[in-house]
């Protein structure tokens, strides 16, 4: 599965889900996001965030609307390409999908044991990463023994193992303590200045407050482009 | 290569996460491969001294008078139209007083006031090996006493009748067991692997969203099966060595097994229980995985 040359990563066209019996989670949006971009999805809870997020990493089909990856439409690919495609999208969940009975180790390395990596480079991933988000001294221990902040960092990691095209954050920093969230945050620049496309969807009005990113707000299904401060000063500056 | 290290690296996870199962199966399916094994060496060994008694296997036709050297050619012709015989012999009373006396070994004395006439003659049938089909031995042995000049046709009746029947009993007892014992290690594997999966319904469920392709999921869980069959089928195999080494051990001399060798399986029966243990195993793991996994 090979992503397009194309500066567009993902094109999301008029798309609408509705969950039965008629409860609208998302209505009629259209937004897309350049290769390398950094977005913000912001929204209270229920807004359609998840939802949205869902949709971009195929676990759920949108009601009306297509949406694009990489030129590859997604209501069109076949099972096994879009098995492929997720191996180049990381997923940080808000529920963090961490198997409880594996080690820190185990749970980063599954992406990475994925796409048959050798077990040198597993290892050396693991511990960079682990590194990077200050949980190294927990790379064996069992992830249901962990904190909620401990495991976010965890699936935060296992995310990003795999140096995906796009990543995709769901509230990660909702358990974080101030530092952590730095941490994250550094990881997330450092994987973007290395090409990944990254869209973080998040309430934490400090994470994006001083962005100078695109930041859209989700609210009752309806998506919008939000003026955030930096934005602000640097039109008026202009 | 990393395919390969992966898949056999998952194996050996799974196998240590349900090793209680896992060791449940193996037991049945190694002890399903040593019951079926064992009553298939019996049959096998048992086939083997048929075939040696069928060797031996004549039957006698007593005559009332002695057929001509002129005659001999059509009597001959007749008994071979009905049936594919080894050989016939036709024995002058002379002749049979000779063999009788040998017979008789040391006490041959008891012959000495008797004269030969009182045997009749007498023709000797060898059949080709075919204990197995006693109605053929039974018609042909009526079609003998329609013979001109039959006197009585004399076969060992009684003990061909026991031996068939126990030939037929022991054959449906191979065939029965071999099904049923088929089947049972087919469910088992099946069942363990089943129970596998859905206790690792959520690990699989990460690793599709992870981009797990199918022969990532499926491959681990046919190694699985390959191996229950494959371990199953070697385990019982060389229980059955073991049992086939204390049966040579304790039966042997004077007795049942000195009328025959008692051997063990060939390598060729050996390879085609082993390949139908992994076949079968395998195909169980398959079943479950098209139930239990989907991309």
């Amino acid at each position: 599965m090979e992503l397009t040359e194309s500066t567009l990563l993902l094109d999301v066209v008029k798309v609408s889900k509705t969950y039965p019996p008629d409860v609208i989670a998302l209505d009629d949006i259209s937004f897309n996001i350049q290769k390398g971009e950094i977005v913000f999805l912001t929204g209270r809870s229920g807004a359609g965030k998840t939802t949205l997020l869902k949709l971009i990493c195929c676990l759920e089909k949108p009601t009306r609307g297509y949406i694009e990856i990489g030129g590859n439409d997604l209501a069109k690919m076949k099972p096994v390409s879009i098995q492929e495609l997720r191996q180049h999208i990381g997923v940080a969940y808000q529920n963090f999908r961490l198997l409880p009975k594996l080690t820190v180790f185990q749970n980063i390395a599954m992406p990475l044991e994925v796409c048959y990596m050798d077990r040198k480079t597993i290892r050396t991933r693991v511990h960079e990463l682990l590194d990077a988000l200050d949980i190294i001294k927990k790379v064996n221990v069992r992830t249901d023994k962990l904190s909620r902040g401990e495991q976010q960092r965890v699936a935060i990691a296992r995310a990003a193992a795999n140096k995906p095209s796009l990543l995709l954050a769901d509230e990660p920093t909702g358990n974080l303590d101030t530092a952590s969230t730095r941490r994250v945050m550094d990881l997330f620049q450092h994987l973007n200045s290395e090409g990944a496309t990254i869209m973080i969807a998040t309430h934490d009005e400090l994470i994006y407050k001083k962005t100078r990113h695109r930041v859209f707000s989700l609210d009752q299904g309806q998506l919008q482009l939000v003026q955030t401060e930096a934005v602000v000063q640097k039109e008026q500056k202009a | 290569m990393k395919y390969i290290t992966f898949i056999l690296t998952q194996t050996a996870r799974n196998f240590k996460q349900a090793w209680g199962s896992q060791l449940m199966t193996l037991l049945t399916v190694s002890l399903s491969v040593l019951f079926f094994t064992f009553f298939f060496l019996i049959y096998n060994n048992m086939l083997q001294a048929a075939s040696r008694l069928g060797d031996e296997l004549r039957l006698i036709v007593y005559l009332d008078e002695e057929v001509k050297s002129s005659l001999q050619a059509g009597y001959e012709k007749k008994i071979r139209d009905f049936s594919e015989v080894e050989k016939i012999i036709f024995i002058s009373p002379q002749e049979s007083f000779e063999q009788l006396k040998k017979q008789l070994g040391n006490d041959r004395d008891v012959l000495d006031d008797l004269d030969a006439s009182f045997l009749p003659h007498s023709i000797e049938i060898y059949l080709k090996h075919d204990l197995e089909n006693l109605s053929r031995i039974k018609e042909f042995s009526e079609y003998l006493s329609t013979l001109p000049s039959t006197m009585k046709v004399q076969y060992g009746q009684g003990w061909i009748e026991r031996f068939s029947y126990f030939m037929n009993l022991l054959r449906m007892i191979v065939l029965l067991s071999g099904t049923l014992l088929a089947l049972t290690a087919t469910f088992m594997v099946s069942y363990t692997i089943r129970l596998t999966l859905v206790a690792r319904q959520e690990e699989l469920e990460v690793f599709r969203m992870l981009g797990a392709t199918n022969s990532f999921i499926k491959g681990p869980v046919l190694i699985e099966g390959f191996l229950q069959g494959f371990l199953g089928s070697i385990l019982g195999l060389t229980a059955l060595y073991f049992c086939y080494l204390w049966i040579q051990d304790h039966f042997s001399g004077p007795g049942f097994l000195n009328l025959f060798e008692f051997s063990f399986l060939t390598s060729p029966q050996a390879l085609v229980i082993l390949f139908t243990s992994v076949l079968l195993c395998t195909g169980g793991s398959l079943v479950s995985i098209r139930k239990y996994v989907s991309i």
